[in-house]
């Protein structure tokens, strides 16, 4: 069966709420009922059919094509299946998903992953703001799953996160990492100011030395950490691959709070 | 009795007796294999048998840096006990004792399973609250800050309850040197066999045993029938020729596995055939109504998975 297509008509003239069109959510939904579904966000009503263009039967499998910055909560919530973007995507990409896949080709808006618990987003281009952090309404960050950002990160990147892992392949924005709880940041670019601010626990792994580190993370020097061998195998294993290394430098942190976070700045 | 022949072998009619027992795998790392081999020997010491040391346990096989989860040399180690709280005990014990100790060592869960073992997730108290949890791919992993370095340590592992304890074979032969050398290739034969292990020293064990004894207090006592020095006085199974016994006891993770081991003993024990010295293969049992677990002999040599 073709995946379920939704193709942007034009470029839509008010922010949509696409949170509709998620795997378990359009199972066993006729073609009319899909077309019905209600995603505008202001008081003029709006249904899928007037914006997209569908086609495909499939809804494990849902793609969306030539998609903008106004096309929000793509996979919000989600807990099957998989989406995969051809375009860009708006806020909340993803936002509290439980299980599933959500592929992005373009760049993502603010809150990718936000509050989200399980499952696993690539977002190709850049992500706004709070990438993996806290959804509306909820009081810790990512909560699970695995967050990839190919291009640059907004800034309070994995704010109060709690679990899970986030990639950036480029420069992540100020206060990444910022008063999280628990959980694991990759970055393999540099970082703005004040990352690991507030960082309770967790780890924030560096391939390259950020320019600046907060006075509240204390040193611990070089050492071997078999973590990170086993991180590098399950990230080739799932088809990240990135060479980590065994050696790295130790901070403890944040001091100013509860201290038993750590940043390490591969060797 | 329906005796029959392999290479001038005789292979006697009967079964080896064998009992459920719950069981589990672990998986050693280290900086080598030879540290790797030296935290899993520790931790396999004393545990021949579950009368006296508590567990039986043993070296599965040895594991290449691309088959464990942090790219090192490792060691597959399987640990059996008659009940899940006995297991836990053990396995608390020993990777505390033996593994967590050893140089440069990590632990992981070798077996998959609904039930769980904890793992790290109690050795983890050791970090004294500096322990960090990771969790990656689905599996949580504890991270102990030691002297050289950080324990990496899987919180749980699996286990299973259709463990088989107590396969056996009995080789008997006419020189001690001749039962001993078929008995060693016995042992090299079910090392290669997924998922079985040889509990006692070398996998061979010399001091076969019998329920029960004339001394009070005393629960097992030597099985006289097979002790080559007592054939006038007792009632013997061994032909006069014979001069001396030695048992293999196998235990493995499911029926399957201990019948594989079984079955790989028997054809090494008559590789050499009777010019070799090796005059019988038997096996050991207690009339069939203690354990739910028959191995006959005749259907072991034609075993095929």
């Amino acid at each position: 069966m073709e995946a379920l297509t939704f193709e942007l008509k034009h470029t839509p003239e008010e922010r949509l709420d696409l949170s509709p069109l998620t795997p378990e959510r359009l199972d066993g939904l006729k073609a009319s009922e899909v077309e019905a579904l209600a995603i505008g966000t202001t008081r003029v009503p709006l249904s899928v059919g007037d914006v997209f263009k569908v086609k495909g039967k499939d809804a494990g499998e849902i793609r969306f094509a030539g998609t903008d910055a106004r096309c929000d909560k793509i996979g919000a919530g989600m807990t099957k299946g998989a989406i995969v973007v051809e375009g860009d995507a708006g806020a909340y990409l993803g936002a509290g998903m439980k299980k599933g896949k959500i592929e992005v080709s373009g760049n993502a808006g603010a809150l990718a992953g936000a509050s989200m618990a399980g499952g696993a987003i690539a977002v190709s281009g850049h992500a706004g703001e709070r990438a993996g952090g806290i959804h509306v309404g909820e009081t810790l960050g990512m909560r699970g799953g695995v967050l990839t950002i190919g291009g640059n990160a907004g800034s309070l990147l994995g704010e109060r996160m709690r679990r899970g892992l986030v990639i950036v392949g480029g420069d992540a924005g100020d206060y990444a990492g910022g008063r999280m709880v628990a959980g694991t940041i990759l970055f393999k670019r540099g970082v703005g100011a004040n990352a690991g601010f507030g960082l309770r626990r967790g780890s924030l792994i560096f391939v390259e030395e950020p320019k600046e580190l907060l006075p509240t993370f204390g040193d611990c020097g070089v050492l071997e950490f078999d973590y990170l061998r086993l991180l590098e195998h399950w990230l080739r294993a799932n088809e990240k691959p990135i060479n980590l290394g065994t050696r790295a430098r130790r901070l403890m942190g944040d001091m100013a709070v509860l201290g038993k976070g750590e940043m390490l700045i591969l060797a | 009795m329906a005796d029959f022949q392999i290479k001038g072998v005789t292979i006697v009619e009967t079964f080896a007796e064998a009992f459920p027992m719950v069981g589990t795998r672990i998986i050693i790392t280290a900086p080598t294999l030879e540290w790797a081999l030296t935290a899993a020997r520790t931790m396999t010491g004393f545990a021949t048998s579950v009368i006296a040391c508590g567990a039986e346990a043993g070296i599965e096989r040895t594991l290449s840096p691309d088959e464990t989860l942090d790219g090192r040399p490792g060691v597959a180690v399987l640990l059996f006990t008659m009940d899940t709280d006995k297991l836990q005990r053990q396995l608390r014990n020993r990777v505390g004792q033996c593994v967590l100790t050893s140089p440069g060592s990590a632990c992981f869960a070798g077996l998959d399973g609904e039930k769980k073992l904890k793992l790290g997730a109690s050795l983890r108290f050791f970090g004294d609250g500096w322990q960090m949890s990771k969790m990656t791919g689905g599996r949580r992993f504890w991270r102990i800050p030691v002297m050289d370095g950080e324990f990496l340590c899987e919180a749980t592992t699996g286990l299973t309850k259709k463990a088989v304890g107590g396969g056996n074979l009995l080789v008997l032969g006419k020189s001690h040197s001749a039962v001993l050398a078929a008995c060693e290739r016995a042992v090299k034969a079910i090392a290669e066999v997924e998922g079985a292990i040889a509990p006692f020293p070398g996998g061979i064990v010399r001091s076969g045993s019998k329920v029960g004894s004339k001394y009070k207090g005393q629960i097992a006592s030597t099985n006289d029938a097979y002790c080559p020095s007592l054939k006038a006085a007792v009632n013997t199974a061994l032909p006069l020729e014979v001069e001396a016994v030695l048992e293999i006891v196998i235990d493995g993770l499911t029926k399957d596995s201990v019948a594989k081991a079984m079955h790989a003993g028997v054809h090494a024990i008559t590789e050499g055939g009777a010019e070799a010295g090796v005059t019988h293969v038997t096996a050991g049992n207690y009339g069939g109504n203690l354990g739910p677990h028959h191995f006959h002999l005749k259907e072991i040599v034609a075993w095929k998975r």
